[in-house]
């Protein structure tokens, strides 16, 4: 059912570095918010994260 | 049959394309696509996003216009009167058109679709706002694959903000060499030492770079990617774009023009009274104001309530009055940059895949303020010439004529010869006069210029 209409050219590479980068930002995320969970654990939290935050948990 | 003419830039995309037919802007979608153009309509898609005002609204026809054996349906936007290109816009209004097309792409997620696009080109400034344009651009979403225009939105939106953020310099001219973007080898090599400490060139460019030379591709890529990945990078190219610092002062010429003007208070007010006059006699609906500076003329013809396209050669000018149209919700004023000298060209495929600027952007009056002398002086563009310019252009015509006399002439004159004996009130008006009959004429008390409503001889 999905064909999909390549008529651009993804570029070569440009699937693989998307790949790397995403694993790359997984893992900042995923100890950023450990860091968080640390942090919310020795101070009282004044604010929620700041934006951008809402993209590690969703 | 109806007669119709295809876009001339219309002819990548299978899916469908634009046709003028009878004054009015049309879009065929073609078999092809249909069951995209179901998905978009029946998802909930089209109507967040035109409720949000991010995509432009359409009305489906269902005539077959082109008599096309491809034919689905025929669809009638919202029409755009004046079309820009990123070449034309300063970087917050690429920053902007950025960021909406990542909106675009994390809402069209949500309801099962994807841009297979992203390019500077599918997005207009209209009524104050970005607004996507390209109806057929959405695709089916497949969570297992990477995005298929993520090369392109880097090499359109974020290699150039990249570049005018690092290098603290224009690169309009860049964007209109580059139709297709900027590619990755040519913004690696031009980004300064410090700009690779930050993470985000580091993985979007040089990272690129490298993965660019690698021929390995696709199979494995696909097993790998999720609906998560893609929002984390969907997340974090909004979060490098929208850190950019939001007001980008560098000084440029122009930019303090006025502020650093001594008689410019007075000055300002004299000219802007004999403008007001000047525009309540007029009919015209809409004007170019070339040399707008920071707009204080544009908003006076807007005040009129006609539409405004102001430019200037200064893209900080230009910057600012942006801030002002998006602060202030003006919806009737277009900032644009534009060097009258060197005006955008016609680019692209058979040199018309990309009109050059008087091609789109037609209005019934053109406002020349403070202007003339940089052209003539500052440019060595003759009389005549420009004379014969602004005909082409201006059924209707403001312009201020600047004497020798002046104090900014004199400055212009101080450290070169005076090679402009036909630089003279009388000069001026025996070249216009061939074209146009002067309407109005009045001296801006204080100075000794001259400001000039005229009327192109044709326009009656």
């Amino acid at each position: 059912m999905h064909h999909f209409l390549l008529y651009i050219d993804p570029g070569s590479g440009s699937y693989l570095v998307q790949v790397i980068i995403a694993a790359i930002l997984g893992a900042l995320f995923y100890f950023k918010n450990i860091w968080w969970k640390i942090r919310a654990f020795f101070f009282r939290p004044k604010k929620e994260d700041p934006e951008g935050e809402d993209s590690v948990n969703g | 049959m109806v007669n119709y003419t295809r876009h001339p830039s219309s002819f990548k995309d299978p899916a469908g394309f634009v046709f003028e037919s009878g004054g009015k802007v049309y879009r065929q979608v073609n078999q092809y696509y249909a069951s995209q153009y179901q998905q978009l309509m029946s998802s909930g898609l089209y109507d967040a996003l035109v409720k949000k005002g991010q995509l432009i609204p359409h009305q489906q026809l269902h005539q077959n216009l082109t008599q096309s054996p491809e034919w689905y349906s025929t669809l009638l936007p919202e029409p755009v009167e004046y079309i820009s290109y990123p070449y034309e816009w300063c970087f917050e209004q690429l920053r902007d058109a950025a960021l909406l097309t990542l909106n675009i792409v994390r809402t069209a997620i949500q309801h099962g679709m994807i841009l297979k696009d992203a390019t500077p080109f599918n997005i207009q400034f209209y009524k104050g706002k970005p607004v996507f344009i390209d109806t057929l651009s959405f695709d089916l979403y497949n969570p297992k694959q990477p995005w298929i225009a993520y090369r392109q939105f880097c090499q359109s939106f974020l290699f150039p903000l990249y570049l005018e953020h690092y290098l603290k310099t224009d690169i309009q001219k860049i964007l209109s060499s580059y139709i297709d973007g900027v590619p990755v080898d040519f913004i690696a090599r031009l980004l300064p030492l410090k700009s690779r400490l930050s993470l985000g060139v580091w993985l979007h460019v040089y990272l690129q770079q490298t993965a660019a030379g690698s021929q390995k591709q696709g199979k494995a890529a696909e097993t790998r990617f999720s609906r998560k990945k893609l929002l984390d990078l969907v997340s974090h190219l909004t979060n490098i774009i929208q850190h950019f610092p939001a007001e980008r002062i560098y000084n440029s010429t122009w930019s303090n023009y006025y502020e650093d003007s001594i008689l410019s208070q007075e000055y300002l007010r004299e000219k802007e009274t004999i403008v007001r006059k000047f525009c309540a006699v007029t009919n015209a609906k809409s004007v170019l104001d070339l040399g707008a500076n920071d707009g204080h003329f544009s908003k006076v013809f807007a005040a009129y309530n006609m539409q405004v396209v102001a430019t200037d050669a200064d893209s900080r000018c230009i910057a600012r009055l942006y801030q002002e149209v998006k602060k202030n919700n003006i919806t009737n004023i277009l900032p644009l940059i534009l060097d009258i000298a060197n005006r955008s060209p016609a680019i692209g495929f058979n040199n018309r895949e990309r009109a050059a600027f008087h091609e789109r952007i037609q209005t019934n009056m053109v406002a020349a303020l403070a202007l003339i002398h940089h052209l003539v002086i500052g440019r060595n563009i003759s009389l005549p010439a420009l004379a014969e310019y602004f005909s082409q252009i201006a059924p209707e015509l403001i312009i201020e004529f600047v004497p020798k006399e002046d104090e900014k002439v004199q400055q212009m004159l101080a450290n070169r010869p005076d090679t402009f004996p036909d630089y003279t009130a009388t000069t001026f008006e025996a070249c216009f006069e061939q074209y146009f009959n002067i309407a109005g004429k009045q001296l801006i008390s204080g100075t000794s210029r001259m400001l000039y409503h005229m009327k192109r001889k044709d326009a009656a």
